[in-house]
């Protein structure tokens, strides 16, 4: 043993002899079922690994002659080199690698198991890769240490030629050891390259054995080509060959690192070891190996090919064992495990890219594209049991779409490529058929899904080839659908139906595919199919016909004759649960464009929607959109009492379910809940589809001033009947009905329908809108929705706000009663409640500020107090948005902010007016920025900060006069502090620092970025600081 | 060819190559029937056994001319009811702010699975919109069954 290594663990005897114990306790077959026992050896073998006496332990464990506990002294050198790699020297580094080579050496002659000496060969890299360790040609020097049967020292090593004097004179066994260290060193390399700088050295010493680590491929694949025991499956050369091509791959790895500076000559190398990897595509027992390891350096490292290597594959794809196993699976006689040979094949197809189709091609090439299309022949369903035609559309892909970037269309091999492409649709075909019932029953879920991504990948190729085939593509399919229409063959139809809805991207808006489209709508087997005397269509097809209607909206447009067909044929497909979404879907998108046409089938659609209504599929993501789309036609009608007649009709219904729904909650709530959803559901979809077009929708800020509820043909004439229905429906499910959000969502969309109109069923007296904003309790979840309602009603009556004075006052009277309560009973806060009040203060400001700075009188409710102590609307108010704006809630600070953004941009109508405004904000700007101040001063969140600085910049930039002296004194009065090294509270900013603070936002004049900037240093150094915020 | 489209053909590539099961991310196409690399077309699916599964989400992520040093925006279109997903349907995640947690190693692999994670591990602390936010807080039974419903309405493909 070396002299440093044996002085290290005087007395080792016990824990050398323990260890060895150890060992064979671990593997005896008696404690495999005692994890317990294994636990506690494992526990104190690691212990030994570490302590003073690994060296010796691993010493010995490695003169032992049982594979067990050799793999453990290798185990143990690497965890010894690694725990003590602070106290091991460079000299020591020699003497551990001098023990380990001379170990490796003898149990490689001896013949040991692979395990045990992979193990021994990732012990020598764990001593590699040491900082203090000198070895640099670690390959040279173990194959020479190997070829004389011990130990040889670096420089002795050098002095006998690598490629033609040592490796000659190793053994199969040898070389296939030396393969192994030659992996493990590669890999720790490429491992290395991603670790901080300070690998670099070790790494640069791992760089220097690439050109040994190629070498040793190519000799080793020279040896292969020429010896018999290669065709012999589990031969030493078959494990020693596939070791040679790991070891290229993971020196690739090395030489593609970016500190590599090697030169060219080592890429020449790695090119020629890629050409003997080719090769070894011809002999069966490497052939797969040699397929994958090859399909990854494509993938990866392009550059190890040059047009040998590629002329070489070329020639073995077209014609060889790797062209008779991809023919093999085209023919379903081998599955998964030939893969490989279909991905080199594609690797390949996508390296030459547009090269391939050379004018004119090669002859290897067009049997190689002979093959590829074969692919698409290869029985079962793609992804499923066919993991071949996934790949290769992968690749066809690709060139679809690089077609019209790099090839001009007078370019002859444009042409060749167009053909490629139409073929590839031709193949595909087959592919897309969707399986049979008795083939999807023993699918699961995943097999499902699996197959419909294929085929959206399948249409992803067919869009990106459309450009180049044009119209004809869409014929292709055309012919399809029909014939198989014609012949009721309905999965042939489904799949020609599928495509052509995924080519209405292209093809729907401009037309252009509109004779063939008209060739399948227009054909008497499609007519048979619309009048239902068809034989009955199966689900899927049904599906794929429903979801095609939707995406040809504007061909439909343009043929709307076609329309009471397919509409026809929608209602039908709405009692299928799998069709019912895509066909409520559908109506919706077809009424909306094409609802005057198709005013005259109204009759026979309410029909199908009696129907329907009492199906299960009715549900609130179907029945909505259904009238929705009957509602667009409705309101199409010429006159109003043809509307109402029909629109009654619907209500009536409507009015009845909301009184089932009231039953209903005395016994179930969730009935309750979710009948009363739908209900208001419907009517509000009812309110959408009867909106004026949007380009007929009257200008709010424009209209002249009028009566917001003037008296009209639905509010006091026949239509008042059906607006009563509505408003009644809505008393039902709301007052003293369980409170809901999705009801709350489902009212507050029927105030917000008639809000753009000037007159109809849904424009609702004012009062209804203010009564229902008042008729919630605090705190309730929904409030935003409500609050937001608000909103829109007052900005729909903008235009005459003074109109609507009364209405205006209750809903700011409301809010401020809530925030009041808020104010004196802070359990009650609700920062939903506060943000939204704020919200709708922020959006009245700028058309109703007249209104709310008019409130100067305490609210209603305090009187009876002395008034002075309360103080008025507006006031209550704004404090209330300064309480917010210094609350940690994010929402609450966001709504605050933009409230006083509004506010100080605020300009008054007339000189009065904006004295008045003034006048408030003189008030208030002192306590916004003292709020503002404290947030900054680190309370706040980070995330808050742009918009806190909002409010900061604007006010700074609009109103720097009274802004500077208020900051000013928000600063001075701020007493931040944080504790020193002491523990003693010192303050954070010296009245320096703030005064200093104060001047550079002034300089920034509310200049976002900046001020942005200052505002985050700011409260940055005092979160760094630990700041402890003390009043 | 620019930094940010030799990037962006790459992403193609890779994500060609390999993606997480259930996913899309495809460029978009121009009228010419061309793609527009810097805008692409995405679908994220609710992860297994969580509230969101079943449905699948589409989204339009933009990348702008500065990519990949400056990030692209997620947009759910249509907006998507969620604490962290803005009203216009901008999606509100750290990976995504160049302020913050945005490198330009960052994949649109990991974009996606980054957004996937977040539909059922909403982040409180930086609320996008009002209306889920505030049910996600206050009303967890009825955030939940408007979420259900958001799946029924996002079946898969």
């Amino acid at each position: 043993m070396a002299t440093q290594l044996a002085g290290m663990g005087h007395n080792a005897g016990g824990p050398v002899a323990e260890s060895h114990t150890l060992v064979s306790q671990l593997y005896h077959p008696g404690n495999q079922r005692d994890p317990a026992r294994i636990n506690e050896i494992q526990a104190r073998l690691q212990q030994l690994q570490k302590g003073e006496n690994a060296w010796e332990i691993a010493d010995s464990l490695l003169r032992e002659r049982s594979a067990h506990h050799r793999f453990m002294g290798a185990l143990t050198f690497t965890v010894k080199v690694n725990v003590s790699s602070g106290d091991i020297e460079e000299s020591m580094t020699v003497e551990i690698l001098a023990q380990l080579v001379n170990h490796f050496v003898a149990i490689v002659n001896e013949g040991e198991q692979a395990m045990v000496i992979r193990k021994l060969a990732s012990s020598l890299t764990t001593i590699f890769r040491h900082p203090k360790s000198p070895w640099k040609r670690a390959i040279w020097q173990l194959a020479a240490s190997l070829a004389h049967g011990g130990y040889v020292s670096e420089q002795e090593s050098q002095t006998v030629n690598f490629l033609n004097g040592v490796l000659p004179a190793l053994s199969t066994q040898q070389a296939l050891a030396l393969s192994f260290f030659s992996v493990a060193l590669a890999e720790d390399g490429l491992r290395l390259e991603v670790e901080p700088q300070d690998a670099k050295p070790i790494l640069e010493r791992c760089q220097a054995n690439i050109e040994d680590g190629f070498l040793l491929v190519r000799y080793i694949m020279q040896q292969i080509s020429i010896s018999e025991a290669a065709l012999r499956e589990e031969s030493t050369e078959v494990t020693l060959g596939n070791e040679a091509m790991s070891s290229w791959k993971a020196w690739l790895g090395v030489y593609a690192s970016r500190y590599t500076s090697s030169g060219e000559s080592l890429q020449g190398i790695a090119v020629q070891c890629g050409q003997d990897i080719i090769k070894m595509l011809r002999f069966p027992t490497l052939s797969e190996s040699a397929a994958t390891v090859l399909t990854q350096a494509f993938d990866n490292r392009r550059w190890a090919f040059d047009e040998n290597s590629i002329w070489a594959l070329s020639e073995i794809l077209s014609d060889s064992i790797v062209t008779m196993h991809i023919v093999a699976i085209t023919k379903g006689d081998e599955g998964n495990e030939s893969m490989a040979y279909v991905d080199l094949l594609v690797a390949y197809l996508s390296y030459l890219h547009l090269d391939l189709f050379s004018d004119p091609m090669k002859p290897q090439n067009l049997g190689i594209l002979t093959i590829v299309h074969g692919i698409f022949k290869t029985p079962g369903y793609a992804s499923i049991d066919d993991p071949a035609t996934p790949r290769v559309l992968e690749y066809w892909s690709e060139i679809a779409e690089c077609v019209t970037d790099e090839l001009n269309s007078d370019d002859p091999r444009y042409q060749l490529v167009k053909g490629q492409l139409a073929e590839v649709v031709l193949g595909l075909f087959n592919k897309l058929l969707y399986p049979t019932p008795e083939d999807l029953e023993d699918w699961g879920d995943d097999e499902r899904a699996e197959f419909n991504a294929f085929r959206y990948e399948a249409c992803d190729y067919l869009l990106s080839a459309y450009p180049i085939l044009g119209v004809e593509l869409v014929s292709v399919f055309q012919k399809s659908a029909t014939t198989h229409l014609e012949n009721h063959d309905w999965r042939g139809f489904e799949a020609a139906m599928f495509c052509i809805a995924q080519l209405s991207e292209a093809v729907d808006e401009n037309g252009h595919a509109d004779q063939c489209l008209d060739a399948i709508f227009g054909s008497n087997a499609f007519s048979r199919l619309c009048t239902g005397s068809e034989a009955e269509i199966p689900l899927k097809a049904r599906q794929t016909l429903v979801d095609t209607f939707g995406k040809y909206e504007s061909y439909f447009e343009r043929h709307n004759p076609l329309l009471a067909g397919v509409l026809n044929i929608l209602f039908e497909s709405l009692s299928f649960e799998p069709c019912a979404q895509a066909a409520s879907r559908s109506i919706l998108t077809l009424s909306k464009s094409c609802a005057r046409v198709l005013t005259p089938e109204l009759p026979i659609f309410l029909d199908q929607f009696d129907q329907f209504r009492t199906k299960p599929t009715a549900t609130v993501s179907t029945m909505p959109k259904v009238l929705e789309g009957i509602a667009t036609i409705i309101q199409k009608l010429s006159t109003d009492q043809e509307k109402v007649e029909t629109l009654e009709r619907i209500l009536d219904f409507f009015v009845q379910e909301a009184k089932k729904a009231r039953e209903e909650a005395g016994t179930s709530y969730d009935v309750a809940r979710s009948h009363g959803h739908l209900v208001l559901g419907c009517i509000a979809s009812i309110g959408r589809g009867l909106r004026a077009d949007s380009d007929e929708v009257i200008n709010l800020d424009e209209a002249e001033e009028q009566n917001p509820y003037p008296p009209s043909f639905w509010n006091a004439g026949p239509g008042s009947r059906a607006q009563q229905l509505i408003m009644e429906a809505m008393r039902i499910l709301i007052v003293d009905f369980p409170v809901d959000s999705g009801i709350i969502d489902s009212a507050c969309d029927i105030l917000k329908a008639g809000y753009t109109e000037s007159s109809g069923l849904f424009v609702f007296p004012p009062s209804l809108t203010v009564d229902f904003i008042k008729s919630f309790p605090l705190g309730i979840s929904g409030t935003d929705v409500i609050m937001a309602t608000a909103s829109s009603f007052l900005a729909s009556h903008a235009s005459h706000a003074a109109h609507i004075r009364n209405e205006a006052v209750a809903l700011i009277i409301h809010v401020t009663e809530l925030f009041s309560s808020m104010l004196q009973t802070p359990n009650i806060y609700d920062p939903e409640t506060a943000n939204a009040g704020i919200d709708f203060l922020a959006r009245l400001l700028p058309k109703y500020y007249h209104i709310l700075f008019s409130l100067t009188e305490p609210l209603p409710s305090s009187t009876g107090n002395a008034s002075s102590q309360h103080p008025p609307v507006f006031a209550v108010l704004l404090n209330f948005t300064l309480h917010a704006l210094s609350r940690p809630e994010p929402l609450t600070i966001r709504s605050g902010s933009s409230f006083w953004v509004t506010m100080i941009e605020l300009r008054g109508g007339n000189a009065e007016e904006t004295a008045a405004l003034d006048q408030v904000l003189d008030r208030f700007i002192p306590p916004l920025c003292q709020t503002l101040v404290k947030q900054f001063a680190g309370r706040c969140s980070r995330s808050d900060l742009p918009s806190l600085s909002d409010a900061l910049r604007r006010t700074i930039f609009n109103k720097m006069r009274q802004a500077r002296p208020s900051l000013a004194t928000a600063l001075e009065t701020l007493d931040a502090q944080m504790a020193d090294t002491n523990g003693n509270q010192v303050p954070v900013f010296s009245p320096q620092d703030k005064s200093r603070f104060l001047e550079t936002l002034m300089i920034a004049r509310g200049a976002r970025s900046q001020t942005l900037e200052l505002v985050r240093n700011f409260w940055l150094k005092c979160r760094n600081m630990s700041f402890d915020y003390t009043q | 060819m620019s930094l940010c489209l030799n990037r962006l053909q790459e992403e193609r590539k890779q994500w060609r190559r390999d993606h997480p099961f259930g996913f899309v991310a495809k460029p978009k196409r121009t009228e010419q029937g061309t793609l527009d690399l810097k805008l692409w077309s995405c679908a994220v699916p609710g992860k297994k056994d969580t509230l969101w599964d079943g449905g699948v989400f589409k989204l339009d992520v933009i990348f702008p001319d500065e990519y990949p040093t400056k990030p692209p925006k997620c947009k759910f279109t249509p907006p998507l009811f969620h604490p962290n997903v803005y009203p216009s349907g901008t999606v509100c995640l750290s990976i995504l702010n160049e302020e913050e947690a945005w490198r330009p190693a960052i994949t649109i692999k990991q974009i996606l699975l980054g957004i996937q994670d977040l539909l059922n591990d909403p982040n409180p602390e930086s609320p996008a919109q009002a209306e889920a936010y505030n049910m996600f807080k206050k009303d967890r039974p009825g955030y939940e069954r408007k979420v259900r419903q958001v799946v029924r309405e996002n079946p898969p493909m």
